[in-house]
Order: structure tokens, then sequence, then C-alpha cells
């Protein structure tokens, strides 16, 4: 008998992904170029943030983005997350997504920290049943059990974000997005949050992870993406990724 | 860290959508009745209020000579659906301004943005019936087979609604002055719509022009309970046609542009 390697899954597929934006917020826009669509035209008054961007991530790989600021780190990001759509290409991710962007995003002021769990971890794609279950140990996580009750408004911004990143990484999403937020909050709560991407990493979820701390790169991704100018310029271990990054812009050792 | 294993919920695009819509639809009830001590009673005061000033107006300092009587139900039959209409339809005009953290975060079906809003002020709607129940009661109407065509106006409400929604809301992210454009028209098109009046007391010719707003059509399904000689089935037919036609369109153009408009917020 042949022993056959099972193919290994592909998490997410993006071919030839672009995505333009435009230069000047007021810039005079007409009917005719809202309906204009998706051809490839770039007009003058847009840029691509990122253009004729190709890889594939294989399950459990933990992927890190590197670049400048502006080099489209976040809005490859934000492809991958589905909150903004290709202008060209495609980006195909399969299975669930927890994107920890922008993650106090879905919480109302007005609601309770109690009702904010149930919606934001709802909207994210888990049943009533299964925030029951795991609802004291994202508060437990989050250390906020005594304000339960409390509207969201006045917590502490502290408070908020511990919650916040506490229901997102207790989505049981096979891929995790991870955006800078870890440069929030004390350092007792980012150490907690850098073991839980690690447990998550071990459990075998897909990371995809933007940093621009060269440390947690290396600590927490095998693989590096070098995004300059918009363009995906090297994809490698994370170790040669940093090292060409640091070699290009980085403080000469 | 405990996973679910099996149990994982096995979501299909449907299901989700509905999801994420009750979910959303139940943090704005929640959000508007747990901020507000008088809560339910402030969705149906408007309508209420301004019932009475037209019925004062029209009846009290001018007599209007009409046949539609009780006029107070006249009133409330249109507006009570009026106020769905154009509150969705001027909630549309912020649908995704001011959900933005929300868009940018999480990826939920964008057309949620926009349906969610109809739904809940159709919920409010629905909620406020029972205020024309009781006026219809109180006053003295008398009610007809009419009654049964109530449902059919409350599901070409729903099309037309979702129809205009879908073609304001996108646009609006790019075109800031349409709020404001949105705003004049629904003033105007609450005294070109038989609101005050009723079709039956306007003259042929006008009757007809009017047929082509698509919400003659559907207020006169909604009154054909208690005002028989309001049905009419010409103007029933061009609303459908015209909410069937917007909602074509309204589809088209959402789809067009809502890649732009998550650039935008």
């Amino acid at each position: 008998m042949v022993d056959v390697q099972p193919a290994p899954v592909i998490d997410i597929a993006v071919s030839d992904a672009g995505i333009r934006f435009r230069r000047n917020r007021r810039g005079r826009r007409s009917f005719k170029d809202l309906f204009a669509g998706r051809d490839r035209r770039s007009r003058p008054d847009e840029f691509w943030a990122l253009r004729g961007v190709t890889f594939t991530v294989r399950q459990g790989e933990s992927i890190g983005v590197v670049g400048r600021n502006g080099q489209g780190k976040s809005t490859l990001l934000k492809l991958v997350a589905g909150v903004m759509i290709a202008d060209e290409g495609a980006v195909d991710v399969t299975g669930g997504v927890a994107p920890l962007i922008e993650i106090t995003g879905g919480f109302v002021d007005d609601l309770s920290v109690r009702d904010n769990v149930y919606l934001t971890a709802g909207l994210h794609g888990m049943t009533k049943r299964m925030i029951d279950e795991r609802f004291d140990e994202m508060i437990a996580f989050a250390e906020i059990g005594d304000f339960l009750d409390t509207p969201y408004k006045h917590l502490s911004s502290g408070m908020k974000v511990r919650i916040a990143f506490s229901v997102i990484s207790s989505l049981d999403e096979p891929i995790v997005l991870v955006d800078e937020v870890l440069a929030v909050g004390d350092k007792v709560f980012r150490e907690k949050c850098y073991r839980r991407i690690e447990e998550m990493k071990a459990a075998g979820r897909t990371l995809f992870f933007v940093s621009h701390n060269e440390r947690d790169l290396r600590r927490f991704c095998d693989r590096g993406l070098y995004l300059d100018k918009g363009a995906l310029v090297l994809d490698g271990p994370i170790d040669d990724v940093v090292d060409r990054y640091n070699d290009e812009h980085g403080i000469k050792k | 860290m405990t996973s679910y294993g099996d149990e994982r919920p096995q979501w299909t695009p449907a299901s989700r959508y509905r999801h994420a819509l009750r979910l959303l639809t139940r943090r704005d009830l929640r959000v508007r009745y747990s901020t507000s001590v008088l809560g339910y009673f402030w969705s149906i005061l408007d309508p209420l209020l301004m019932s009475a000033i037209y019925w004062f107006v029209f009846t009290q300092v001018f007599h209007r000579n009409a046949d539609l009587e009780p006029y107070i139900v006249v009133l409330l039959t249109a507006l009570l659906p009026w106020m769905w209409f154009t509150g969705a339809i001027s909630d549309c005009t912020r649908a995704f301004l001011r959900e933005a953290k929300l868009i940018r975060s999480t990826k939920i079906p964008r057309s949620i943005w926009v349906n969610r809003l109809v739904l809940s002020k159709g919920i409010e709607f629905l909620a406020s019936l029972p205020v024309l129940a009781l006026f219809a009661i109180f006053s003295g109407a008398t009610v007809g087979p009419g009654l049964l065509l109530f449902p059919l106006a409350i599901v070409l409400q729903c099309v037309l609604t979702v129809g205009i929604g879908l073609i304001v809301a996108p646009l609006v992210v790019f075109f800031r002055d349409l709020e404001r454009a949105v705003k004049l028209i629904l003033r105007l098109a609450f005294y070109a719509s038989p609101i005050v009046y009723g079709i039956s007391d306007l003259s042929a010719n006008y009757r007809s022009i009017l047929s082509f707003n698509p919400l003659t059509g559907i207020f006169s399904l909604y009154r054909a309970g208690f005002f028989p000689e309001e049905l009419d089935w010409f103007a029933v037919g061009m609303s459908a046609l015209i909410s069937v036609a917007l909602l074509g369109i309204g589809v088209f153009v959402f789809s067009r542009l809502v890649r732009n408009v998550l650039k935008e917020i």
C-alpha cells in the first residue's frame, strides 16, 4: 500500500488581489464612476493599496505580515476578514474568521456588558447555547466579573478592550486575525493575550498576524509576508522576512 | 480552552443572515426601550399627535365635506404605515454611517443594514396597530372583509421600503447632500400620498395621477377594511409593479456600490 499524504487544507487563497482607494476623500465623484465596477483601469485620483497579491495559507500555518505603515498590511487583513471586497482578483477564505481587528467595534455603549457579549459573539456566529457555555470563561478571562450589568460605556478603556478581546478570541473559528491589538492593555493582560494566542496556535488554528514588533512576529509566526508599496515582495520563513525588512528599513545594527 | 467539537453550528447563509438580523433588531429595540421611560409610547405618540392635529384642523377648523367617516380612522390607517415608511427611509440615510465601526470590524451580509431598519420600524408599526383597533372601535367604524387585504399591504410596503432603502443607503455615503434631499422628498411625499385625504375624495384626474405613487395603492389596501370605496385595484397594481421594479433597481444599485461603501466608511 502506498502511503498517501493527505493534501494540505487551504484556508486562505488570495490570487492576484488588488484594491484601490481614492487619494482625495473629498474628490468629485460622478454616478458614472460609482457604477464603473471592477474594471482594471486606474484613474488619476486613485491609487492601488494592494495589487497583484497572490499567496495561499494552509490550515494551521501562522503568518506574520510585515511592512512599513501604509503599505497595505491592514487592508490585506480586512480583505481576509471579509470586511472589504477586492476590486480585482479573488480572496477565498474557507471556514470562519475570528477577527481581532477594531475589536470593540460591535459593542454598544448603552447596553450592559452581558448583553454586549451575547450580541457580539452572536454576530460573529455563535449560538446562544455556545455563549451560555462559554460565558463565565469569557468574563473570567477579562477579569470584569463585578461589571456584568454595568452599561458598557461606564467601563474603563482597559476593561472595554479586555472584554472585547476575550469575546473575539473565544470564537471557535479556524482562522484568527490579529491586527496590533496587543499594543493595548496593561502588561499583565498583554501577556495573557499572548498566551491565549499561543494556545490557539497550538490548537491548530490558522493565525494571520500584523505587527511592527519583531519579537512578537518571531514568537508567533512561522512564515512571513513582506508588503511594500502594495505589492507582496517576499513570502518566506519569518526570520528571512524580518531580516530583509530590517535590512531595508530597520535600524542599522 | 475548551472546544465545541461537534456542536459547532452548521450555518447556512440564510440561517446566519436571520440570526444576525434578529440580534441587531433586538439590539435596536433594547437600546431604544432601555434608555427611555415611556419606551413603547414614544413610537405611538408621534402618529397620535399628528392624527389629533389633522383631525382638529380638518374637522373642527375647516369642515371637510367628504364621505369618509370617521376621519380619525381615515388618518390612522395611513399615518401608522406612513410612520413605518418614513422612519425606515430616513434611518436608511444613516444606515452605513451610524454602524461604521461594526461594519469595519465584523463580516455581516451587507444588505442587513437596510433590512434590519425596515424590520425594526415594521415591528413598531405592528405594535402600534392596537391603537388603530381602539380608535376604530370607539369611533364606531364599520369593518368589512377588506380587512383581509391588510397582510398584502404589509408585504407590498416591505418590498417598496426595502427597494428604496437599498438605493438610498449606499448613495448617501457618497453624496451626503442626499440625506437632506431625502427628508424634503419625504415631506413632499406625505402630501402626495392619500394620508390626510382619501383617493375617493379626489377627482378622477388627480386620482389617476396619484396612482403612480406606489404608496397610494398600499394605503388603499390598508383602508379597504374600513372604507371599501378606498380600494382601487388599478392603484394597487401600479403600486405592486413600481415596488417590484424599485426592489430590482435597489438590488442592482446596492450590489454595485457596496464595495466602494466599505472603503469609504
